[in-house]
């Protein structure tokens, strides 16, 4: 029985540039996705991932469709299931004038719960940021602090949307262990990104989107099997770009 | 107090606490009412007296008669001198007319008095020309000794204080209300969506209503402050008197900041940009200051427009202020004007809930 179960999910708008015909963010898309595994959707830009991340999260309506998590329908009970998820978005804006001591207060206080700030900080490693700023943070403190806003509820699921875009090789680093340690201690993970080499340390399986669609799922290692241009010398290393590439082809995104 | 969840009172106090941390706002919502209050300190306090000038041709008994009694009228003051001196200082506007007394001034003659104006100054020479006539009558029936045959006798049917600025007070108390619970909704609520931390908030299983809750919570306790400042120096500055109950006046100024507060909520999710927000909120505000009552009654709008204008939010809230201040009515007595404040309720908070949204706009 999968923790997160989707089908046939499809997302529709009107196409901003032809008049009157309609445009699939999200076409046909089923995920199936166990507890305790980290789940990757890789894609490139435009893809659909956030689209369909947020459908999973339940802060986007989609068109048809279901969803099932932990038991509960997404659509009929959306209130219900944000009470089991931690999400991380891409922005990470906070209110002015609250150190991180007050946010991490404020955002337990919303899921009625209570905690101890330094607690959640140390797992992060940002017990001495307790009274910075959100502002007075390096990207990489950024990014941690996103993610202890997102466990002060100790959720079932966490959800990463592209969580190291834009950080230096260290950050990164600290931040993949920083899912694996949640992860192994029981978190279910559904990650989206870019970065081949984030997918391939980080993800029990992956699901490859393009233009709205699913095009392969599986394990990396199965992937780079079945869809890397040439087999590797060295079986299983490094080259999930190949397979992204192959599958989704050259073409810049915008 | 259970009326409220704990989530909807710890966010209240977030937002209490961020208001309180931003210095420069909280120095200026306290310099403003200062400077406010100043601006009518300084404004309505006795009219001023108007500056004429006295050339004194003649020097006769009756014309020094004339122009001591002239001199002791309140609405004027005199300056006696030469004619040259003084013809410059009408046309500099250091006065506004100069009476002439011609050389042969005596009983048989008074009617010869010059008046000379800038005629430039057109607004007020109909009213100057009129008080000068009848106070040259009543100087006249002081040297002549005769009995006025009319005297008026000002006596209010209410016998309240009758003066402007205690008429203004109430209405203008209302419109700041008003302006400050649309700034503290309206403007944020676009600022917090364009930043996504609308988004991030509803991530958690909070809920529209939770969220405006609270900001209402919290702006209520703000502007109360706010407007307790106000009320407090107009009260001691400006000597208002406030005929009703203190706590009546507060109860319609919590609920009407709860209906603009919504309101702003509403405005605020119709503006989709920080710039759409100013000309809409200016929309829904400038025309209220116009047809609510704020400056003058709304029984001098024409008939057509009286109904619509007496429904309006600010109308009701205004009217309710002024009837307690003025008339010393309690929240019973205030019948229309409370039916409206409830129905007001209702709507404002219908419509900021279910066109509430926290979705960021992208451009």
């Amino acid at each position: 029985m999968p923790i997160i179960s989707a089908k046939n999910l499809i997302k529709k708008y009107p196409n901003p540039e032809k008049s009157g015909e309609t445009f699939f963010a999200v076409k046909d898309v089923n995920l199936n996705i166990e507890e305790g595994e980290i789940f990757g959707l890789l894609g490139p830009n435009g893809a659909g991932k956030t689209t369909t991340l947020e459908m999973l999260e339940g802060l986007n309506n989609f068109d048809e469709g279901s969803i099932e998590i932990d038991g509960i329908d997404v659509k009929v009970n959306p209130y219900e299931l944000k009470k089991i998820i931690g999400v991380q978005l891409q922005s990470n804006e906070y209110f002015d004038r609250l150190n991180l001591s007050d946010l991490l207060n404020l955002f337990a206080a919303l899921y009625s719960t209570s905690i101890k700030p330094e607690e959640i900080l140390s797992n992060v490693q940002l017990e001495n940021k307790i009274s910075a700023l959100p502002d007075e943070l390096s990207g990489g403190q950024r990014q941690r602090f996103s993610i202890a806003c997102a466990l002060v509820h100790n959720p079932k699921i966490l959800f990463l949307d592209e969580p190291t875009t834009g950080l230096d090789p260290q950050a990164k680093r600290n931040l993949w262990q920083l899912a694996k340690t949640l992860n192994e201690n029981g978190m279910t993970i559904v990650i989206t990104t870019h970065n081949m080499e984030e997918a391939e340390f980080l993800c029990d399986r992956i699901a490859i989107m393009d233009q709205g669609s699913i095009i392969a799922q599986d394990t990396p290692q199965q992937l780079i099997a079945d869809h890397a241009a040439e087999i590797p010398e060295r079986r299983l290393q490094g080259n999930l770009e190949d397979v992204f590439l192959n599958l989704t082809g050259l073409g810049l995104r915008e | 107090m259970t009326v409220f969840t704990k989530s909807q009172l710890y966010l209240a106090s977030v937002f209490i606490k961020i208001y309180y941390r931003d210095r420069q706002s909280l120095v200026f919502s306290i310099l403003f009412p200062i400077i406010f209050m100043g601006i009518f300190l300084f404004s309505d306090g006795e009219p001023n007296r108007t500056n004429i000038g006295l050339v004194n041709q003649s020097q006769n008994e009756l014309s020094v008669q004339f122009s001591e009694s002239l001199k002791q009228k309140e609405i004027f003051f005199v300056q006696e001198g030469a004619e040259d001196a003084l013809k410059e200082s009408l046309i500099a506007g250091d006065i506004i007319a100069l009476i002439i007394i011609p050389k042969f001034f005596n009983d048989s003659n008074t009617g010869k008095l010059q008046l000379l104006l800038d005629a430039s100054q057109v607004r007020q020479v109909d009213s100057i020309k009129d008080s000068i006539e009848s106070t040259l009558l009543s100087i006249e029936r002081e040297i002549r000794g005769n009995e006025p045959m009319f005297k008026l006798e000002l006596k209010d049917i209410k016998s309240r204080p009758h003066r402007y600025i205690d008429f203004l007070l109430p209405g203008i108390l209302a419109y700041m209300l008003m302006n400050l619970c649309i700034a503290g909704s309206g403007y944020n609520i676009v600022e917090y969506r364009r930043r996504g931390i609308l988004k991030r908030l509803f991530v958690t299983p909070i809920q529209p209503k939770d969220f405006i809750i609270s900001i209402v919570l919290a702006r209520m306790f703000i502007v109360l402050i706010q407007l307790s400042v106000i009320l407090g120096l107009a009260i001691g500055l400006l000597k208002i008197n406030i005929m009703g109950g203190l706590l009546s006046l507060f109860s319609v100024i919590v609920l009407g900041a709860f209906i603009f507060l919504c309101i702003g909520f509403f405005l605020g999710s119709l503006a989709k940009t920080q710039e759409a927000i100013q000309p809409i909120a200016l929309l829904f505000t400038f025309p209220q200051l116009i047809l609510s009552g704020i400056f003058f009654p709304i029984s001098s709008l024409p008939d057509i427009m009286q109904p619509l204008a007496h429904a309006l939010p600010l109308s009701v809230i205004a009217s309710a202020t002024r009837s307690i201040a003025n008339d010393g009515a309690n929240l019973a007595g205030l019948n229309f004007n409370f039916l409206g404040i409830l129905i007001w309720m209702l709507i404002s908070f219908v419509i900021a809930t279910k066109f509430f949204d926290w979705h960021k706009v992208n451009s």
